[in-house]
């Protein structure tokens, strides 16, 4: 939820983001209002509004006048674009490092992926049970 | 910069004058504060000395009863109480001080004006009744009790709101400087007490004293009260511009 | 959109002995909630008592509406503030103390009370004077949020109630004020409650003005560096240290700015940890070390620190 590392706007319209990706949020469907934020965030509406807005601005979110916000064609698609940009940034480099420090090569960390990729579907389950327990 | 915030704004003055009527009905939203506690005192009083009355065998001419004076002493508490907790109150609500003021005084210059009619009618029944039936005497007063009906009620209302103004000026002035202003308030009026009997004793002055007390009617100190009433309305309501809740 | 409502010039107020306000200039903007934060005794109540006219300055001036609030009902009657000390009528109960303030609120919204009373399960038969702390302020909430005031403050509304009742005052004040936006000044010294409501701070300490900025400028405007001394210190180098912190080898320093993704990486491969600092940390690193100097020149003890003054400060080494 809301943390204290950034400005609250920026992790409503990040929230709103991973919503999109995630297809929580489908495009042409309405976002909640402002107002619908910041009483389930409590948090300030002004803030709320300005998180709204930055996507808005952004052209993710469109206005419709008198009804709200809604979720513009084709935004996903960028917003999945942008995210490939920053996953070696966020992803790839801290792992690589961690890597490093242990003692995986390369060779070894491209064995592990595959095997990740591959039990893909088992590790979901596991951790649905993990979570149960 | 004001005149937009003023054009923004559209004055709101619509209620602005009500607001000291407020402070009344506030006042008397707990009906016991200024009507309940005085129709019990007033009628505990009367109740009470009318057994007493009922217990002295009739050869005593008068029995007389000072329990009258009992709901004047509640009004000096009463001046006290609905400045302390009801200002603060006030404030909160943001009444301005003047107002408070306004209203507090202003409801209690109708209650004392009531009393005071009650107090004419009852004396007047009693002189009537010989006494209620039992020689009493506790609201037609000798003294006051023979002059006309509107001296009565000018004199019962001076006394009541001299003591309900003496317990609201003495009130705000605690509330102003604390225990320190009452006490230099306390002190002044006992140096100015000291220092004109002084004064009257040195200038030998007792005998014409003396003749002016003795002459002295319902009327003549009722408009001398008048005055001090006058005074202290003006000292309490210039004290609490400055009170703080 | 940002029109000052309140506006205050160089406002002070000295006790005999105290100042409790020094030169104080503030302005306040319609229908935005406000923190005012500071610890007890900063001067909180002081300025509130005096923007509605409860309490006199000492110096300076005051504008509410455009107009001095003293006497004045045309500004009064669209202001409310309940403090935190409020003194009701002995005699009164929550119920009495509600229809007084349905005489004067031309807002005041009755079933809205009610309602509220019921939520925080106020005895409403009780005598004030009978209630415990947490009711108290309740009854203080209650005709803060019923009152629809143009300008409302809430002196501290937490005092006593648990963390139920707490919640839901925070929560029926952002529902109320999305339905009807008003200005809002929540005084407080429990700041990561509140911080999220706010949308804009002011952090007072010792009767001045340390901080008035928007709170989202203030989230994320510092950071806190952890690691071992030197390698902390390096990083820091040529930034302005707000806080620092010693524990043995150790050293916590808080930073003032953001880091860039690269910085944030230089950080980590310096086997530092980098966390947020909250609003509540931010304001306690600002407020003790506006008093440290003194104190450490007097003790004449550990390194030179970074005095907060209220503007940006420059770390001294």
């Amino acid at each position: 939820m809301i943390d204290d590392s950034r400005p609250i706007f920026m992790q409503i319209a990040q929230m709103i983001e991973n919503d999109i990706v995630d297809g929580v949020l489908s495009e042409e469907a309405q976002v909640p209002s402002t107002n619908e934020f910041a009483a389930f965030h409590r948090i300030n509406p002004a803030t709320a509004a300005k998180g709204v807005n930055r996507l808005v601005d952004d052209g993710i979110l469109y206005k419709k006048r008198g009804i709200g916000m809604f979720v513009a064609t084709g935004s996903r698609a960028i917003l999945v674009g942008r995210r490939r940009e920053d996953f070696y940034e966020q992803f790839v480099r801290p792992l690589a490092r961690e890597a490093r420090k242990l003692g995986i090569d390369a060779e070894q960390l491209l064995a592990m992926m595959a095997r990740e990729s591959a039990t893909d579907v088992d590790h979901a389950i596991v951790t649905e049970k993990e979570g149960a327990l | 910069m004001s005149a937009i915030v003023n054009a923004t704004y559209p004055t709101l003055n619509r209620n602005a004058g009500h607001r000291a009527m407020g402070v009344a009905r506030m006042q008397l939203i707990n009906k016991w504060t200024f009507l309940g506690i005085p129709a019990v005192i007033i009628a505990g009083a009367f109740l009470f000395s009318a057994v007493i009355w009922a217990l002295i065998p009739d050869s005593v001419e008068v029995k007389y009863s000072g329990a009258g004076q009992a709901v004047m002493w509640y009004f000096f508490g009463l001046g006290i109480q609905s400045l302390t907790l009801s200002f603060p109150f006030s404030q909160g609500l943001s009444v301005s001080r003047r107002n408070f003021f306004l209203g507090t005084v202003g409801l209690f210059t109708v209650l004392a004006a009531a009393v005071s009619a009650l107090y004419v009618v009852l004396g007047i029944i009693e002189k009537a009744t010989n006494g209620w039936g039992l020689q009493g005497q506790m609201f037609a007063i000798e003294w006051v009790a023979e002059k006309s009906w509107f001296i009565q009620w000018f004199f019962y209302f001076v006394l009541m709101m001299f003591l309900f103004l003496l317990g609201f000026w003495a009130a705000t002035v605690y509330k102003r400087w604390q225990t320190t202003g009452v006490l230099v308030m306390t002190l002044s009026a006992a140096v100015l007490l000291v220092g004109a009997v002084a004064l009257i004793t040195l200038q030998d002055w007792w005998p014409a004293v003396g003749t002016w007390i003795v002459a002295l009617t319902p009327l003549t100190l009722g408009a001398l009260a008048f005055v001090l009433v006058l005074v202290l309305g003006v000292a309490a309501y210039l004290t609490l511009r400055r009170a703080t809740p | 959109m940002s029109i000052p409502i309140v506006q205050v010039q160089n406002l002070s107020r000295r006790y005999r002995d105290v100042t409790a306000l020094d030169g104080v200039n503030l302005s306040l903007e319609q229908d935005k909630i406000y923190g005012l934060l500071g610890r007890n005794g900063a001067g909180k109540t002081t300025l509130m008592s005096i923007l509605t006219a409860q309490g006199f300055a000492s110096s300076g001036d005051v504008q509410v509406f455009g107009e001095h609030p003293y006497e004045n009902e045309k500004v009064l009657s669209r202001i409310c503030f309940i403090r935190e000390s409020q003194k009701y009528p002995d005699d009164f109960k929550p119920v009495h103390a509600f229809k007084a303030a349905a005489l004067f609120y031309k807002n005041w919204d009755e079933a809205m009370a009610l309602t509220l009373a019921e939520e925080f399960q106020l005895p409403m038969k009780r005598r004030i004077k009978k209630l415990s702390r947490g009711q108290l302020s309740a009854v203080g909430v209650i005709i803060g949020l019923a009152s629809r005031a143009e300008l409302t403050f809430f002196d501290e509304p937490y005092l006593g109630l648990d963390a139920v009742a707490r919640q839901l005052f925070y929560d029926r004040l952002l529902t109320d004020y999305a339905q009807f936006p008003r200005t809002i000044v929540l005084s407080s010294h429990l700041i990561d409650e509140v911080a999220n409501l706010l949308e804009h701070v002011i952090i007072i300490d010792k009767g001045r003005i340390l901080i008035d900025d928007d709170a989202e400028n203030i989230r994320g405007s510092a950071i806190n560096v952890a690691g071992t001394g030197a390698r902390a210190e390096s990083f820091a180098a040529g930034r302005t240290i707000v806080h620092r912190e010693n524990v043995g080898a150790l050293v916590s320093l808080t930073i003032e700015g953001t880091l860039s993704p690269a910085e944030r990486r230089e950080a980590q491969e310096l086997g530092l940890e980098v966390s947020p600092v909250s609003l509540q940390q931010f304001v306690i690193r600002k407020t003790l070390d506006a008093g440290a100097p003194l104190e450490r020149a007097s003790t004449g003890a550990a390194p030179v620190k970074t005095a907060g003054t209220p503007t940006r400060t420059g770390a001294r080494r």
